[in-house]
């Protein structure tokens, strides 16, 4: 291995051992039952769950992938900025209403939420079941972002794949014995660094080649005129699609399992209030992503394909010393792997809770643990096998999952503010939705410039009310917010 | 006749999504950034102070 190589991915791997074993030491005197170990004791204060919440949402797959776009289709990449903060503003009212309810009831996963607020423990195993089909995909797509990390921060020099396989399975034994609690305290370490690399990326970059972000936006304009302002009406990524998908994006920004259990870990109602009016802050950074996308545009042009999500990157490699790259590469590496945690926690917790537990295993509080925790690392060798088996699948895996994971939202929303919806009227809704992702997703079919998710989303939310007017009311068990 | 906290939820939904197109251009220039651009950066930054005012009208805070 060359010198440089031996820097960048020293400094890597330091970092990332080094989060882990802090998060680790930092969470020794908790004893772990369930709650604990799913829902940090529903004991996170305002900053804890900022920095958790924050820790969960931005991954490696929105550093990279937001800083392709800007490089690869420019203005469609608004609607990344965008989606954040009417998340967060949805998020206001629905997120406390979700908390008080899982506080009174004891519940410990998303689809735990379905099942008590519908009385049907079927419908927990569905929402349970579709839940850990997406989750796995998602956590392999952070390992392709690793991959990709570790690739330029070895110059060339490493077989990525095997320092990809050891990262997993370190934070796999990290998150079974650390928890949800390991999570918050890693991602203290991980938005510090991601914060670095962020305003490195963004601001010293520019300054250093153009001079000043200013000038740098100057230069992309001359070069391309018509990079930094939307396509009009309906052609492909123009208005129309900009709008459908930062409202598709907004409304299932919290329909995540991972966001369910960040939810529940939270102290109080007001702690989710002020976190929903804080968080958009921490959206101001992918604005210097945007920049740094921009610059590797002008200064490394003429990438193509996937190769544009490593255009900044690329950028560090070529004019920076080693040890500035492993920095980076650093950041990004704990972008990919402190939400990955997150991602092992509640696909394990879900499946340890709804699947086996509906069907009455492992429902003791140790057993529960105990079972929990092997999962974590049964869906981590899964995401692993996954990746190493369909590569080049991924990207369409993603955009499946969140149209997928949006799909709930009709039926969460329904339950929080709607008091005439039935089971009938969610299930169907549900399912309705969930099928046209696929069936859209496969065929590809341009439908007036709109998001395909959208109208999935649209077809879901109008079944769903015309079911349940249409079936009888019947009380549900667990009426009202107790 | 909307409620005070409803206009605070709806306008930054809106100027975010369907004002957006309205604006989408690249003159005038602020702060270096082309209009659009600006735009969504400046709302962004105003959501938590129309979060913070749905707060107040709630009395959270």
């Amino acid at each position: 291995m060359n010198h440089p190589a031996m820097v960048a991915l020293g400094i890597v791997a330091v970092v990332v051992g080094g989060t882990l074993a802090f998060a680790l030491s930092s969470v020794r005197r908790f004893t772990m039952d369930p709650q604990q170990y799913i829902v940090g004791g529903r004991s996170f204060g305002t900053i804890f769950l900022w920095v958790l919440m924050a820790g969960e949402i931005y991954t490696s797959f929105t550093f990279l992938g937001l800083a392709g776009w800007a490089y690869g289709m420019g203005a469609p990449t608004y609607y990344v900025l965008a989606y954040g903060p009417i998340g967060y503003l949805i998020g206001y009212f629905t997120l406390p209403r979700i908390w008080r309810i899982a506080k009174a009831r004891g519940l410990l996963t998303g689809a735990d939420f379905f099942a008590d607020r519908y009385a049907s423990p079927t419908l927990g195993l569905f929402t349970g079941c579709v839940h850990f089909v997406l989750l796995v995909p998602y956590v392999t797509l952070q390992l392709s972002g690793l991959q990709t990390l570790l690739r330029i921060a070895g110059y060339g020099a490493i077989d990525a794949t095997a320092a990809v396989g050891g990262a997993f399975v370190a934070i796999a034994l990290f998150t079974f014995f650390a928890g949800l609690r390991g999570t918050a305290w890693a991602s203290i370490v991980k938005d510090a660094f991601v914060l670095g690399g962020v305003v490195f990326a963004g601001i010293a970059i520019p300054l250093q080649f153009f001079g000043s972000p200013a000038a740098m936006i100057d230069q992309v304009l001359r070069a391309h005129p018509h990079w930094l302002t939307l396509a009009p009406g309906t052609a492909p990524h123009g208005a129309v699609w900009y709008a459908s998908t930062v409202l598709l994006t907004a409304i299932g920004y919290f329909m995540g399992p991972q966001s369910f259990n960040a939810a529940y870990s939270s102290r109080s109602e007001n702690t989710l209030r002020r976190n929903a009016m804080y968080l958009p802050i921490y959206n101001v950074m992918l604005t210097l992503v945007f920049f740094a996308g921009l610059a590797a545009l002008l200064v490394a042009p003429g990438l193509s394909g996937p190769a544009v999500d490593q255009s900044f990157l690329l950028v560090v490699q070529r004019y920076y010393p080693p040890w500035v790259l492993g920095c980076i590469a650093a950041a990004g590496s704990l972008a990919a792997l402190i939400p990955a945690t997150a991602l092992l926690l509640a696909a394990a917790g879900v499946f340890t809770k709804n699947v086996l537990g509906t069907f009455g295993i492992a429902t003791s509080d140790a057993s529960r643990t105990l079972a929990t925790r092997v999962l974590v690392v049964v869906v981590a060798l899964l995401a692993l096998i996954l990746w190493i088996v369909f590569p080049s699948t991924l990207v369409g895996l993603l955009l499946v999952y969140y149209n997928g994971i949006t799909q709930f939202a009709p039926a969460v929303v329904a339950a929080l503010f709607w008091r005439r919806v039935t089971l009938w009227g969610a299930a169907s809704g549900l399912l309705a939705g969930l099928l046209l992702v696929i069936v859209l997703s496969a065929g590809n079919v341009p439908l007036l410039g709109l998001n395909a998710g959208f109208v999935a989303l649209a077809v879901n939310a109008v079944t769903l009310v015309a079911v349940s007017l249409c079936t009888p009311r019947r009380a549900l068990q667990n009426e009202g917010p107790p | 006749m909307l409620s005070l906290r409803a206009l605070l939820t709806i306008i930054p939904i809106a100027a975010l999504t369907v004002a957006v197109p309205l604006v989408n251009r690249v003159e005038p220039r602020i702060l270096g950034l082309p209009f659009v651009f600006f735009w969504i950066l400046a709302w962004t930054l105003l959501v938590p102070a129309f979060i913070w005012g749905i707060g107040r009208t709630e009395r959270h805070w």
